[in-house]
């Protein structure tokens, strides 16, 4: 589309000033299922979210059709949707900062060079080393999807952003079945070279977790000591994420509300906003605003510093954006829990009667943002004299978002990023109820 | 028409060339728009125009699917001829003829959402706004979604199938937020639709809903912990059918059937449940949330008996399922957009009328929890084990309805929980909701009749009894 026909038309209807924001994305995905090649997908999709001000009021329109014939619904349409909006909310179009961070390393060129064929391969061998490792697995699914994505940002301010990110993963589910027990191990690694997949490890660390749980049964209700191994606690703070954003703390959507410098977790608690991790797709120097963006703590040893903002927010509380202006709201880049001293043996060992959770499920129906209270469904290990013991499922842990910062009492050294985009280690809790038998 | 008739036949055409045994082309043509109104006022305003097409070609088990925006032939051509380098025969040349299009009509809509302006969306809007907020002093904060969607497509394949209908979805949300002394608790109500806005004027009362959100939000507020424990539940006809979707429905798809990933593999004429179960997957219900005329790949939909007095009567399967399963196809395939393949999907999924009251329930149980609204869940289709959680719930003490309670979930197993339920309503109402999986996220509606399990996990935070 030609965007100076688009805006300059837009002009003319009213519209004082305009920004498109154009994502093009090209994405492959490749499945094996027990050996032999299942899936094979490739995509090529471009959309174009274009704001204008009317009136003072902003008006939005998306379309994936991208001939110039769409100008004038999507003009139309804007100015429609601009009529309607009577919240006082400022609508801002942005002119730029003076400075962006480069990112490096986002795009990865080999990764898209590289030969469909040599990535069919792969997933085919980590396949055939699911199957190998154990004679208990009994199918695997076992997955490679990479995707390569850019975005355009240009506005009738004179603001012309650019930026190209490229990202994969390998992985896989396997069902593992003994005599008795049926259970499931699933997990994958995200990057953009294709030289940090290690096959073998991954077959091993997903057979592993599948064949471990094999037994496994709830426990009886009560209070435990508890571990948060690291990607279950990145599930609970990825469901939390958004009482965070000063959008729904001015709205009265976060529990956070009212909170600002107060202490919300113990101090060993350190919750960071970093644009700028390496190997995370969701790095990049501006927001969809078009606002340079930048690292933060939001807690501090425990101390909540501050909210994440867009340009609305910000002006609302007389404070500059933080940078997460995104799809309209505000939200998180790459949510990171900073790391501690602890390994897990040593957490491990500093429990007599406990346990350690695995994985969590129904986040999304289980977890309320508004009072922070949450019951979901649990799986992991019984921790017996500091050890690892029989396998648990089908028990939920409840209890409330805040008071669980308050009582982590010891953070491991094992940060990861999680399938969810969080980057955390895993927690000691002193204490949550459990509820099985 | 959104591509021409020619042009498809040279798609197919060039997609079978190179040794592939069935092509398909799936073309999508949208306008959407969403309204969110926060605390009175109109925060957001959206439309969009989606347009795609999706390209799904096969060979025996082997499939392959791409897709782009593109309504360019040569666009489309590339995309057909990159798609057929996945196989390898010779090059032959397979003539395609398409016959007449078959358009679908059963599903009609009075006032089609293109034709309502923003600012009568909004009117509905504000009347829930206001219903909500003045229930009670409590309600702090209300927000009401409206959005809508019309979406045309046209189904053709290297089979004959040639198809086209246009599918109209209206859902409107209402959120409260019930606040007192730094406690939050919340209430929502979500009707929708497969009419146009008509519906507002038949079906749906706007006031009714918000006051609906506002009531949960205001007893949640007042409620105590949910004691946890193993007890009988009582599930709430409408949303309750969500334990069923996730805990049963999910296993009996081809997706995971095929792949004899579900517990219920090879249960085909066996006793699965309870004698007293009837389980049906109905895609033909007249303006039905989740039906339509046409499945994704082109095929009517249908009603499907699952489970008839107990014993599993079918799964539901895709056309190209079926190459895994000596089964026959259910027309049960279906797809978010052309973004996704499609694959075998629940439309309108619920369990059928019994003979108990729901007086007679609630009476014949000495201790429980009654789940009156359920919120969302999920299930591990590998194993069966499932979660949901309850937005409003009530104890059973003594065959009484009791005090109310909040924070409770439930935690069991799919094929377990057939078994367990022991009493069934004549109240069968259906609700609506969004079922996210392989295929996207696309409308489905659940439903029952106000059920007892007579044992199931309760998690909550009092601790046991």
């Amino acid at each position: 589309m030609n965007l100076d026909l688009l805006f300059q038309k837009a002009k003319q209807k009213g519209i004082e000033d305009v920004q498109a924001f154009l994502s093009h994305k090209n994405e492959l995905s490749i499945e094996v299922f027990n050996g032999d090649l299942d899936k094979y997908e490739i995509s090529d999709s471009s959309s174009l979210i274009v704001r204008g001000i009317y009136q003072g009021k902003f008006g939005t329109f998306v379309t994936e059709v991208m001939d110039d014939s769409i100008i004038d619904l999507i003009i139309d349409n804007m100015i429609a949707n601009a009529k309607i909006i009577d919240s006082p909310d400022e609508a801002i179009i942005y002119a730029g900062d003076k400075k962006y961070e480069i990112v490096e390393g986002l795009f990865e060129e080999a990764l898209e060079k590289k030969d469909a064929a040599e990535k069919i391969a792969a997933v085919k061998e980590l396949d055939g080393l699911l199957h190998k490792a154990d004679p208990r697995v009994s199918i695997a699914e076992t997955m490679y999807s990479e995707t390569t994505r850019t975005v355009l940002l240009q506005n009738t301010k004179g603001l012309k952003l650019y930026n190209k990110v490229n990202s994969a993963y390998l992985g896989a589910q396997v069902i593992v079945k003994d005599e008795t027990d049926q259970r499931t191990g699933f997990d994958l690694d995200i990057t953009n070279d294709f030289a940090d997949f290690n096959l073998s490890e991954l077959a091993d660390r997903i057979v592993k977790e599948g064949i471990d749980a094999l037994g496994a049964k709830p426990i009886a209700s009560n209070n435990y000591e508890i571990i948060l191994r690291r990607d279950a606690l990145a599930i609970l703070l990825a469901t939390f994420q958004n009482v965070f954003s000063a959008d729904a703390v001015q709205k009265g959507l976060s529990l956070l509300k009212g909170k600002l410098s107060e202490t919300i977790g113990s101090e060993l608690v350190t919750i960071v906003d970093d644009p700028f991790l390496k190997k995370s797709s969701s790095s990049r120097s501006f927001d969809d605003e078009g606002c340079a963006t930048k690292y933060k703590e939001l807690i501090k040893n425990g101390v909540l510093t501050t909210y994440l903002h867009n340009l609305n927010t910000a002006k609302k509380d007389g404070l500059s954006t933080t940078g997460n202006g995104f799809s309209g709201s505000v939200s998180f880049i790459n949510m990171k829990m900073i790391s501690g001293n602890d390994t897990m043996e040593a957490m491990l060992a500093s429990i007599k009667d406990g346990l350690l959770i695995t994985n969590l499920q129904g986040s999304h129906a289980g977890a309320n943002t508004v009072s922070g209270d949450f019951s979901l469904q649990a799986s992991g290990f019984v921790i017996k004299d500091g050890k690892i013991g029989a396998p648990v499922a089908l028990v939920t842990v409840a209890g409330n978002f805040i008071s669980l910062l308050k009582d982590i009492v010891a953070v491991g050294d094992d940060s990861k990023t999680s399938f969810y985009g969080v980057t955390c280690p895993s927690v000691k809790v002193k204490s949550m109820p459990v509820s099985g038998l | 028409m959104l591509l021409e008739k020619s042009l498809i036949e040279e798609i197919i055409a060039k997609s079978l060339a190179t040794g592939a045994d069935f092509a398909e082309v799936y073309t999508e043509d949208r306008i959407s728009s969403g309204i969110m109104l926060i605390g009175g006022h109109v925060e957001k305003a959206n439309s969009a125009k989606t347009f795609g097409v999706g390209l799904r070609l096969a060979q025996g088990l082997f499939s392959v699917y791409g897709y782009t925006n593109s309504k360019n032939p040569d666009d489309l051509l590339k995309l057909a001829s990159d798609l057929s380098k996945s196989f390898s025969a010779d090059k032959k040349t397979v003539p395609v003829k398409l016959g007449k299009i078959e358009v679908g009509t059963h599903h009609k809509v009075k006032i089609n959402p293109r034709d309502v302006k923003q600012e009568t969306k909004v009117a509905l809007m504000q009347r829930a706004y206001k219903a909500a907020k003045e229930y009670d002093e409590v309600i702090q904060q209300v927000s009401v979604n409206l959005s809508d969607w019309v979406q045309n497509v046209e189904i053709a394949n290297s089979l004959g199938r040639y198809v086209t209908e246009e599918r109209v979805r209206i859902r409107f949300y209402v959120s409260a937020i019930a606040g007192k002394d730094g406690m939050m608790q919340t209430g929502g109500e979500g009707p929708g639709t497969a009419q146009g806005y008509e519906y507002f004027d038949t079906e749906c009362n706007v006031e009714e809903t918000a006051i609906k959100a506002a009531k949960t939000a205001k007893t949640m507020l007042f409620a105590d912990e949910c004691p946890s424990g193993v007890m009988a539940v009582i599930l709430n006809n409408e949303f309750g059918g969500v334990i069923f979707h996730e805990a049963c429905g999910h296993s009996l798809e081809a997706t995971s059937v095929s792949k004899n990933a579900s517990v219920f593999c090879g249960k085909l004429g066996t006793v699965v449940a309870s004698p007293i179960v009837n389980a049906i997957d109905d895609g033909t219900i007249e303006n039905g949330w989740g039906s339509a005329n046409f499945d994704d790949e082109g095929y009517p939909q249908q009603r499907r008996v699952l489970i008839e007095n107990g014993v599993l009567k079918t799964y539901m399967v895709d056309l190209l399922n079926t190459r895994r399963m000596d089964h026959k196809p259910t027309g049960s395939s279906r797809r978010e957009s052309y973004k996704f393949a499609p694959t075998s999907r629940m439309s309108n999924t619920f369990i059928d009328n019994g003979t108990s009251t729901f007086e007679e329930i609630i009476k014949a149980t000495e201790y429980g929890l009654f789940a009156a609204k359920m919120g969302g869940g999920s299930v591990n289709p590998g194993n069966g084990d499932f979660n949901f959680s309850v937005s409003e719930g009530y104890m059973v003490r003594n065959g009484k309805i009791a005090e109310p309670v909040r924070g409770a979930s439930l935690v069991g197993n799919g094929a377990d929980i057939l078994f367990k339920i022991d009493m069934i309503a004549n109240n069968l109402e259906r609700a609506r909701g969004m079922c996210g999986s392989a295929s996207g996220s696309i409308p489905a509606d659940v439903g029952q009749p106000t059920l007892r399990v007579h044992s199931i996990t309760v998690g909550g935070k009092k601790g046991a009894k």
